[in-house]
C-alpha cells in the first residue's frame, strides 16, 4: 500500500519538510513499517514554495494511486487540491497548512487536518495578551498574506473581546521583507506597549533581531505566534529570541512521560531535537494508524478516521472535531536559555482540550 | 512639516544605509551590462556566496573586526574568481544575445542556489556585526544599530573610489568607452577581452562584498539570491544600464522608497519597488542618467 | 549545417524563423505530415497511457500555448517579455471566476479568459511597447510583478494568496456533463490548444507577421517605409495577449486552481526559457521547450528530494551550449536544399 507524503523539499519552506518527514518516518519506523497492520510504502513528492509546484505535484500522487496522502505545508495548496482530493475518494490528511478554511463548517469528508488552525493559535493568546498589558495598548504585525491576515485578525478577535486596545495594525509585504525598520518606527511612534506578532522563516529571524537591534524589546514586550520562536528560526536567533512569549501547542520541554519517551527517540534517530511540524506529522501518522485498520479503499480510511477515539500525541492527548480538526491544547511558551541553548519553556496551558 | 522631517529622519538614514548595500549589488551587474552587454542573473548568486562566506568566518572564530575583514577578503577574492569564470562562461554567447545569456546565466544561479543550500541547508543563518559595532547608538533621538551606520560608511567610500577609478583612471576611461562603443575600443586595438574579464571579476568581487557586508542585517537564507538579484534589475534600470552614478542613483531611490516610501504608505508597500520602477521606465525609458541606449 | 541567419551583425535575433513566404510548398508537405502524425498520436494518448500521463500532457499542452503565444512576441516580434505570465494569470482568473459564477462551459471559459488576456495587454501594451530591448524586458517584469500583488491583494475577488478555490469541472457542451475524466478534459485542451498553435502559426505567415518580422529586424527602416511600427507592435502584444489569456483557461480547466503565483516571475521566466529552449521564432520549437520546462520541474524535480532546480540549471547550461539555436536548430537535413538568406 502507497502513503503519499506532500512536503516542501525546495524552497523556503523545506526545513519544516523535513522535520514533517522525519516525524513521519520516526511513527513509522516505530510501527515497523506498518500502519493499520498493513505493510506501507512512502512515496514522497515535493512540494515546493507555492502552488504553481504543489498543485501539480499532488495531482501526481493521486495519479500515482496512493491510498491516502499526509503533508501540505502552505494553505494555498491544501485548500487548491481539496476538491481533487474529495473527487478521487482519497483521503488527505493536512499535517501543516493552517488556513481557518481547511476545516471549515463545509469540509469535505476527504480532508482531515493533524495540526493546527490559525485562529487556535492566535486566538489562544489574546486574553492572556489583555490581562498582561492592562490599560496600556498593543500593535499588531503580520506578513501581508491569508496566513499572517488570519493571525491578526484571530488575535484581535480574541484580544479585544477580552478588553484589550489595538494601538495600531501593519502587514508587511510578504516573502520581500527584509528590513523592517520602517515598521518598526511605525511601531514606536504608534505609542503601543507592547507587541504581538506572526512571522516564520527567515522574515521571523529579521523581525526578531531587528526589534532588539532597534531596542524596541527594552520597553514594549514581544508576544508573538510561536513559529517565530520555532525550530530553525530559533536556532537562528539563539539570544535574539529571549524572553519572546509566544503560543504554540507543543514543546519539547512538555513534561510528561509520552513526550519524553518522543523527544529521545526523536533525538537518537535524527540527533536534533522535534518541533512542532515533526509532531503535527508523528500525529498524522498515528492517525492514519488508527484508520487503516478499517480497510484500505478511500472511504474505508475515512472511516476509520471518524472512528477515531483520541490521538496518544507527544502533545498530549487530542481528538478529531467534527470538522476533522485536531484539537490541541495551546500552551503559553516562553523562550529561555539552557546551557547556552534557546528553548520554548512551557509556563502553561492556554486553552482546554 | 518640520514634524514629518523630524519624526521620518531615522527613516531616510536608514533609507541610506540600505540604498549602499543596493549599490554593491547594482554597481557589478549594471558595469558587466554595458561593457559585455550581459544581464547576468547570476549576480544574486554571487551576493549569496558572500554571505555564506559570512556565515562561515563568523561559526569558525569569534565575530571580531578582524575575522569579519577576513571574511571580506575571502569573498573579494572568491567572488573575483567566480566573476573570471562567469566572464569565461558567457563569452561563446556573445554574439547570440541577452536571452541566451539569461538562459546560462540563470541556469547557474540555480545550480549554484543548490549546492549551497546542501552545503549551508535551508535553514535561515545568522551572522553577528563585528564585535565593535554590535550595538546601538542614538541617532537623531531613536534606538540606532551602530553596525548601519558602518554600512553607510563602507557603501559611501565604495561609491566614492568607483567613482573616482572610472573617472580618473585609465582603465575606468576604457570601461567607459566600452560602454559606449565596444566596437570602437575593439577597433583601436585594445584587448577587450581582458577588460571584460576584469570587469566582470570587479563587479562579481562588489557583489560578494557586498553579501558579508549586508548578511549581519539581511542574513543567509536560499532565495536571498533571488530577492536581491530582482532588487538589483531595478536599481540598474531605474538609474540607468552601464553608468556608476546611475546605479548609485538608482540604488539610493530604491532604498528610500523600501524606506520612506513603505513607512509613509505602508497599506502599498508591495506595490512600490515595481511601481516606482513602472513610473522611471514610462518616465525616461533609459533610466534617470541613462545616456538613451534604448535597445 | 546550412544557415538561414544572414549576415546581420545584430545581436538580439540569432533565430531567424524561416516560415516566411520564400519557404516552397514541396518544402512545407512532408511538414504537414508530420504535424498530422503527431496531433494524431497526441490524439491516441489517453487510449494508450493511464490518466496520469494525460494530466501531465494537458499540463504540457496548456502551457506550450503559453510558451508559443510569447514566442509570437519574442521571436517572430522581437519583443522579449518577461511578464507573459501576466495576461496568462489574468487568463486563469477570468476562466475561473467565469466557472464559478457563471457557467461550467467551457468554451465560454475560453472566450472570457482570451479576451481578458487581450484587454489587460491592450491597457499596459498602450505604454509598454513603446521601449525595446532590455528596458522592454524589466518593464514587463514590473507590470507583471504589480498584477501578481494586486492578485494577492484584492481577496474578495481572486481568494488572495490562498487562490480562487472550488472552480468546477467543465461541460464542453450545454446539458452535457462535467468532464470529470482526465483523459476526455486532455482531448479538449488538445483541441483549442492545437486551433490555437494553428491560428499563431497563420498570424506569423500572413502579412502581419511580415511587417511584425520586418520591424524586429529593423524597426527604423520598416517606419521610413511608412508602416506605423507602433500599431504592428501594439497588435502583436494585443494578440499575444489573447492567446496567452487562452492558455491560462486551459490551465485552469487542468488544475482547476489560480492562485497568484500564477502570474508570478516563475511563470514567466520559465514560458521565456521554454521559448529560448525551442528556438526562437520556430512556433513549434517553443512546445518542445515548454514539454522539457514542465516534464522536468513537474514529473522529474518532484521525486528528486528537492534537487529540481539543480537538474532545471544543468537543463539551461546544456541547451546553451549543445543546442545553440534550440531544438528548431535540430532540423532534420534536407540535402540539395539551401534555405533562402
Amino acid at each position: 500500500m502507497d502513503i503519499g507524503l506532500l512536503v516542501p523539499q525546495s524552497g523556503v519552506y523545506a526545513p519544516i519538510g523535513e522535520d514533517m518527514e522525519q516525524g513521519f518516518r520516526l511513527c513509522l519506523d516505530q510501527a515497523e513499517g506498518q500502519l493499520g497492520g498493513r505493510d506501507v510504502n512512502v512515496v514522497v513528492a515535493d512540494e515546493g514554495e507555492s502552488p504553481d509546484t504543489g498543485v501539480p505535484a499532488a495531482q501526481g500522487l493521486l495519479e500515482d494511486g496512493v491510498s491516502a496522502v499526509v503533508g501540505v505545508v502552505s494553505s494555498a495548496v491544501a485548500l487548491g487540491v481539496q476538491d481533487a482530493f474529495t473527487e478521487a475518494q482519497v483521503p488527505l490528511v493536512v499535517a501543516n497548512a493552517g488556513a481557518n478554511a481547511i476545516t471549515g463548517p463545509d469540509v469535505s469528508d476527504f480532508v482531515w487536518r493533524s495540526s493546527h488552525r490559525i485562529e487556535d493559535v492566535s486566538g489562544s493568546i489574546g486574553a492572556y495578551v489583555a490581562e498582561q498589558v492592562g490599560e496600556g495598548s498593543v500593535f499588531v504585525i503580520a506578513p501581508d498574506y491569508a496566513a499572517g491576515r488570519e493571525h491578526a485578525a484571530a488575535f484581535r478577535k480574541t484580544f479585544e473581546g477580552a478588553g484589550g486596545t489595538v494601538a495600531g495594525e501593519v502587514f508587511t509585504p510578504f516573502g520581500q521583507t527584509e528590513n523592517f525598520q520602517p515598521f518598526l518606527s511605525q511601531i514606536e511612534q504608534s505609542g503601543a506597549s507592547a507587541v504581538y506578532a506572526f512571522f516564520g522563516g527567515s522574515e521571523a529571524v529579521s523581525f526578531a533581531r531587528q526589534y532588539n537591534s532597534f531596542g524596541l524589546s527594552q520597553n514594549l514586550p514581544l508576544f508573538a505566534a510561536g513559529f517565530v520562536t520555532e525550530g530553525g528560526e530559533l536556532e537562528a536567533l539563539g539570544q535574539d529570541a529571549e524572553g519572546i512569549q509566544n503560543v504554540l501547542h507543543y514543546s519539547p520541554q512538555l513534561d510528561t512521560p509520552e513526550n519524553q519517551k518522543f523527544v529521545e527517540a526523536y533525538t537518537a534517530a535524527y540527533e536534533e531535537p522535534p518541533t512542532v511540524y515533526s509532531v503535527q506529522a508523528y500525529d498524522a501518522c498515528q492517525s492514519l494508524d488508527q484508520a487503516l485498520e478499517v480497510g484500505t479503499s478511500g472511504p474505508e480510511i475515512v472511516e476509520g478516521l471518524e472512528g477515531i477515539d483520541t490521538i496518544p500525541s507527544p502533545a498530549g492527548e487530542w481528538s478529531y472535531t467534527d470538522t476533522h480538526q485536531a484539537s490541541y491544547t495551546y500552551y503559553l511558551r516562553e523562550v529561555q536559555m539552557q546551557d547556552g541553548q534557546p528553548v520554548n519553556a512551557i509556563i502553561r496551558p492556554l486553552t482546554e482540550q | 512639516m518640520f514634524g514629518f522631517f523630524s519624526s521620518n529622519l531615522i527613516t531616510v538614514v536608514d533609507g541610506i544605509a540600505f540604498g549602499v548595500l543596493l549599490f554593491t549589488i547594482a554597481l557589478g551587474l549594471s558595469l558587466v551590462f554595458g561593457v559585455m552587454d550581459v544581464l547576468s542573473l547570476a549576480h544574486g548568486s554571487l551576493y549569496l556566496i558572500g554571505s555564506y562566506i559570512a556565515v562561515s568566518v563568523s561559526t569558525a572564530f569569534t565575530p571580531t573586526l578582524g575575522f569579519f575583514v577576513l571574511a571580506l577578503v575571502l569573498a573579494v577574492a572568491l567572488g573575483s574568481l567566480a566573476g573570471a569564470g562567469l566572464s569565461f562562461l558567457t563569452r561563446p554567447l556573445a554574439s547570440r544575445g541577452h536571452l541566451d545569456q539569461a538562459l546560462l546565466t540563470l541556469g547557474v544561479a540555480f545550480v549554484v542556489g543548490d549546492l549551497l543550500a546542501q552545503q549551508y541547508g535551508r535553514e535561515v543563518r545568522t551572522v553577528a556585526p563585528p564585535s565593535p559595532f554590535d550595538g546601538s547608538v542614538s541617532v537623531f533621538g531613536s534606538t540606532y544599530p551602530t553596525y548601519r551606520l558602518v554600512i553607510i560608511a563602507v557603501g559611501l567610500a565604495l561609491a566614492i573610489a568607483a567613482y573616482l577609478v572610472i573617472e580618473r583612471t585609465k582603465m575606468g576611461a576604457l570601461v567607459q568607452a566600452t560602454v559606449a562603443d565596444a566596437q570602437m575600443v575593439r577597433a583601436l586595438g585594445v584587448n577587450t577581452g581582458r577588460l571584460m574579464t576584469g570587469v566582470f571579476a570587479v563587479g562579481a568581487a562588489l557583489a560578494a562584498f557586498g553579501g558579508v557586508l549586508g548578511a549581519p542585517i539581511l542574513n543567509a537564507a536560499p532565495g536571498l539570491d533571488n530577492r536581491v538579484l530582482i532588487l538589483g534589475l531595478v536599481v540598474v534600470v531605474i538609474g540607468g544600464l552601464g553608468s556608476v552614478a546611475g546605479a548609485f542613483v538608482g540604488a539610493l531611490v530604491i532604498g528610500q522608497v523600501q524606506t520612506l516610501g513603505v513607512s509613509l504608505a505602508p497599506s502599498y508597500a508591495a506595490f512600490l519597488t515595481f511601481g516606482a520602477m513602472a513610473l522611471v521606465l514610462l518616465l525616461r525609458p533609459a533610466g534617470i542618467l541613462g545616456k538613451g541606449r534604448l535597445a | 549545417m546550412t544557415s538561414d541567419l544572414g549576415t546581420s551583425s545584430r545581436t538580439d535575433q540569432a533565430a531567424r524563423p524561416d516560415t516566411g513566404p520564400a519557404r516552397g510548398r514541396a518544402g512545407r508537405a512532408p511538414r504537414l505530415v508530420l504535424a498530422a502524425a503527431l496531433l494524431l498520436a497526441l490524439v491516441a494518448v489517453p487510449f494508450v497511457v493511464p490518466s496520469d500521463a494525460a494530466n501531465l500532457l494537458s499540463r504540457i499542452l496548456a502551457f506550450a500555448l503559453l510558451a508559443v503565444s510569447l514566442d509570437l512576441l519574442v521571436g517572430v516580434g522581437g519583443m522579449p517579455s518577461l511578464g507573459h505570465a501576466a495576461p496568462f494569470g489574468v487568463g486563469a482568473y477570468v476562466a475561473g471566476i467565469t466557472a464559478k459564477e457563471l457557467t461550467a462551459l467551457a468554451p465560454v471559459q475560453l472566450v472570457a479568459a482570451a479576451v481578458a488576456g487581450a484587454v489587460f495587454s491592450a491597457l499596459v501594451g498602450w505604454l509598454i511597447v513603446r521601449v525595446r530591448g532590455t528596458y522592454f524586458l524589466m518593464l514587463t517584469l514590473a507590470v507583471a510583478e504589480l498584477a501578481r500583488t494586486a492578485a494577492d491583494q484584492w481577496d474578495q475577488v481572486t481568494g488572495g494568496s490562498n487562490g480562487l478555490v472550488g472552480i468546477p469541472a467543465i461541460q464542453v457542451v450545454p446539458g452535457g456533463g462535467p468532464l470529470l475524466l482526465a483523459g476526455f478534459r486532455y482531448w479538449y485542451v488538445l483541441a483549442v490548444a492545437a486551433l490555437g498553435f494553428g491560428l499563431i502559426v497563420a498570424i506569423s505567415r500572413s502579412a502581419f507577421g511580415r511587417s511584425l518580422r520586418g520591424i524586429r529586424d529593423n524597426e527604423d527602416r520598416m517606419a521610413s517605409l511608412g508602416y506605423s511600427t507602433f500599431r504592428v507592435k501594439f497588435t502583436a502584444f494585443v494578440l499575444a495577449g489573447a492567446f496567452a489569456g487562452a492558455a491560462g483557461s486551459l490551465w485552469t480547466v487542468q488544475s482547476r486552481f489560480v492562485s497568484p503565483a500564477d502570474l508570478g516571475f516563475n511563470v514567466s521566466a520559465m514560458a521565456l526559457l521554454a521559448v529560448v529552449i525551442g528556438g526562437r521564432g520556430r512556433l513549434w520549437g517553443a512546445i518542445l521547450g515548454a514539454a522539457l520546462v514542465i516534464f522536468i520541474r513537474d514529473e522529474v524535480g518532484a521525486q528528486l528530494g528537492g534537487r529540481g532546480p539543480l537538474l532545471l540549471g544543468i537543463t539551461f547550461i546544456a541547451v546553451v551550449y549543445l543546442l545553440p539555436r534550440g531544438f528548431a536548430g535540430l532540423r532534420l537535413h534536407r540535402p540539395g536544399r539551401k534555405d533562402p538568406a
